[in-house]
């Protein structure tokens, strides 16, 4: 029974080729092609407080080459990609491209392959007033053109995170904005207020995707009173820049953006991920530890674009569109329904490249379009006169 | 060596056994820099629609000649479209990932046990403690003959012992079973393969001292002191370390999508794995 062996795998397995293997450079060409500059900018879709880099529109001519000559890269650096995500409040990034909460941990666990500090802010996991374990694997599937997940929000507590990022985030050049969930108001306040003042946090992202425990479970970002209470006591309890990030899991999403805007917030963020279900390779369960999942990626960038594109014309704070980013063509869509940032999330897993990618290939596009920042592409898609999609947008729900 | 994307160039693919491939590639930072234990997350072509990188363990890896090879089955769409790139095809693969097994530098005997495609995951460290002048005894689990790992592509030095779910070749009955027999023999065990295999290896090994009488032997080991649980010095003196599976979003421990059930809550298997040692899981999580 006891079968000895031989025979060396090595020599079997290594190709002839192997020894001839050369290393050809990748030439990554941008088409040269001419399109007109764009002066026609639809100020009316531009909201007024909205504030991206300079305002003007300039003729900043040549198409970008391999590699830009000095005068190109001049003209590159001359676009300002800058945003102001909290006018009254102060939450300028260096770029629109920001990373999602949940898909890039704290910022540290990609170091050694992303350079970080390009990237425009890093929204990190979600985080509680006290440790969760998180739910039962497994966690996360791939799914068409996506993927579920059910973290279940594992994280160490807000202090435990204060105690070993802050310090890290301080030295850093690019905004952290810590993702804060909670099961009641005053979960969300508390967390609130311990990060209120922290150097290296520059703002609260409100993940309201979570169950009101207070309310029977029913989660505050369906409910348009519990967001608007849960925004306005996060509001009056710090003075931090403030995004709150809507569900997409609701037949309306304006009246809730509506409220959450009166109730003080800087900026909205849009989408949290789908509620879904995968199931398990025998069929006899649900695949997931914790039976549903959140569907993210690609195959949600459609409901994205819809409810940035409701979003944007009934509220007038900055909205940051989130959901199946994974080229500049998503962002530029994006930003045609209103957002004037993106977050990209699950497309970092498979491209962790790609958020400090879409901010160069950003400004390679408006220098191609002869713009000094990207404020005319913001908003072009929405209805010219306000108000006159919202009857078509109901019409359209099934 | 830390992690980093890597363009690695196919230089060889060949079916093994049915479903199942092995794949060479030209990726000298991976082929220096890694050990046995860790794994490489690939991507896949933008294949209507994949949006997960595929985790695989370092099958081999050859610094003389910058070679890699993955061993894989074929479960999707994924590693279909793996089967399909060709040799000159470049893939993005970022790695290496995890931390790899701890051998004890005075184990001379090591047990390596691989249920069916686990071999993929204790195969490198075969080469290693051959490297290392220690000796190496394989034990093999499959469902039948025509899915046992071929004994050619194994180093000389190993003794291969192989079971079969239905008695089709060597020892009829699971691949565990055989492990009593070694236990005596084996001063450390490695051991990947569908987690239930694992759990009765943990077993087992959690009533290794006790069968042979050296559980009242007191202290050896360390002399008393205690290496934090999931420490590289804790797993060094581990008898028995794990290979574990999930599946992954990052695979660099960002997004906690991975995690199996320790003793101490979460872990998760892209970094404070793959390898375990088998104390550290919660064992009666897994089913
Ligand atoms: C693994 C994973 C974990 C996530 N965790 C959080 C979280 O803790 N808080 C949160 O507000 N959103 C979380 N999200 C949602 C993302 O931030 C984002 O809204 C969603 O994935 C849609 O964007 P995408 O299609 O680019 O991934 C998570 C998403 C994924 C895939
Ligand atoms: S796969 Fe993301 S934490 Fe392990």
């Amino acid at each position: 029974m006891k079968t000895k062996k031989r025979v060396v795998i090595s020599a079997d397995v290594r190709s002839p080729k192997a020894a001839r293997v050369k290393r050809t450079p990748t030439v990554r060409t941008i088409k040269s092609a001419i399109v007109p500059v764009d002066r026609t900018t639809r100020s009316g879709n531009v909201r007024p407080r909205v504030e991206i880099g300079g305002a003007a529109v300039a003729d900043l001519g040549a198409p970008v080459a391999v590699r830009p000559s000095l005068a190109e890269r001049e003209a590159l650096d001359r676009i300002d990609l800058s945003v102001e995500l909290a006018p009254q409040r102060g939450l300028r990034l260096l770029n629109p491209i920001m990373v999602a909460s949940g898909t890039f941990g704290y910022g540290v666990e990609y170091g050694e392959v992303v350079d970080v500090q390009r990237i425009g802010a890093i929204c990190c996991k979600g985080t509680t007033l006290r440790p969760r374990a998180g739910n039962q694997p497994p966690r996360v599937t791939e799914t068409p053109g996506g993927m579920l997940n059910s973290i279940g929000l594992q994280n160490p507590g807000v202090d435990a995170v204060i105690e070993k990022y802050g310090p890290v985030w301080q030295g850093w050049k690019v905004p952290v904005i810590v993702n804060v969930a909670g099961e009641s108001i005053d979960d969300y306040v508390e967390v609130a207020r311990r990060l209120d003042g922290v150097p290296g946090v520059a703002g609260i992202e409100l993940n309201i995707s979570c169950p009101n425990v207070g309310k029977g479970g029913l989660q505050f970002a369906i409910d348009r009173d519990a967001a608007r209470a849960v925004t306005a006591a996060v509001r009056r309890a710090t003075d931090l820049p403030l995004l709150v990030k809507l569900s997409p899991n609701v037949a309306d999403v304006r009246p809730i953006a509506k409220a959450i805007e009166e109730a003080g917030a800087d900026a909205i963020t849009a989408i949290n991920t789908l509620s879904g279900l995968a199931v398990s390779p025998d069929r006899t369960r649900a695949f997931l530890g914790n039976t549903y999942g959140g569907l993210s990626g690609p195959a949600i960038k459609p409901v994205a674009l819809r409810i940035v594109y409701e979003v944007a014309q009934v509220v007038s704070i900055p909205i940051v569109a989130i959901g199946g980013v994974t080229n500049l063509g998503d962002v530029l869509d994006f930003f045609a329904c209103g957002a004037i940032a993106v977050q990209v999330g699950t497309a970092i897993f498979a491209d962790p490249e790609l958020p400090v990618r879409l901010g160069e290939e950003l400004r390679a596009e408006c220098l191609r379009r002869g713009l000094a920042s990207y404020g005319p592409l913001v908003g072009t898609a929405l209805p010219k006169r306000a108000g006159a999609s919202s009857a078509k947008g109901a019409e359209y729900r099934p | 060596m830390t992690m980093r994307l890597v363009s690695a160039e196919l230089v060889d693919s060949r079916q093994i056994l049915p479903g199942q491939w092995v794949q060479s590639f030209h990726a000298p930072e991976l082929a220096s820099g890694s050990r046995a234990g860790q794994f490489v997350h690939v991507r896949t072509g933008d294949y209507s629609g994949l949006v997960l990188r595929r985790p695989f363990s370092i099958n081999t890896a050859d610094p003389a000649t910058g070679i890699v090879t993955l061993h894989f089955r074929t479960v999707g769409r994924g590693t279909e479209w793996l089967t399909r790139a060709r040799e000159g095809d470049r893939l993005d693969m970022l790695g290496p990932l995890g931390r790899p097994f701890e051998v004890d530098p005075r184990s001379r005997h090591l047990l390596l046990v691989a249920g069916g495609l686990g071999i993929a995951g204790i195969r490198m460290l075969a080469d290693e403690a051959v490297r290392d002048g220690r000796q190496v005894v394989i034990l093999f689990g499959a469902q039948s003959a025509s899915l046992v790992y071929p004994s050619s592509l194994l180093p000389d030095e190993v003794e291969y012992v192989v079971a079969t779910d239905d008695g089709s070749l060597g020892h009829d009955g699971f691949v565990t079973e055989l492990m009593v027999d070694y236990e005596a023999w084996a001063d450390q065990a490695f051991a990947c393969g569908p987690h239930p295999m694992l759990k009765r290896l943990a077993a087992l090994a959690a009533g290794r001292r006790e069968r042979l009488g050296v559980a009242t032997l007191g202290r050896k080991r360390g002399g008393g002191k205690h290496d934090p649980l999931g420490s590289t010095a804790a797993r060094r003196k581990a008898f028995l370390q794990v290979s574990m599976e999930q599946t992954m979003g990052c695979a660099v421990g960002a997004c906690l999508g991975c995690t199996v059930i320790g003793v101490d809550g979460p872990q998760r298997v892209c970094r404070e794995g793959p390898v375990f040692a088998a104390e550290e899981i919660a064992w009666e999580s897994i089913a």
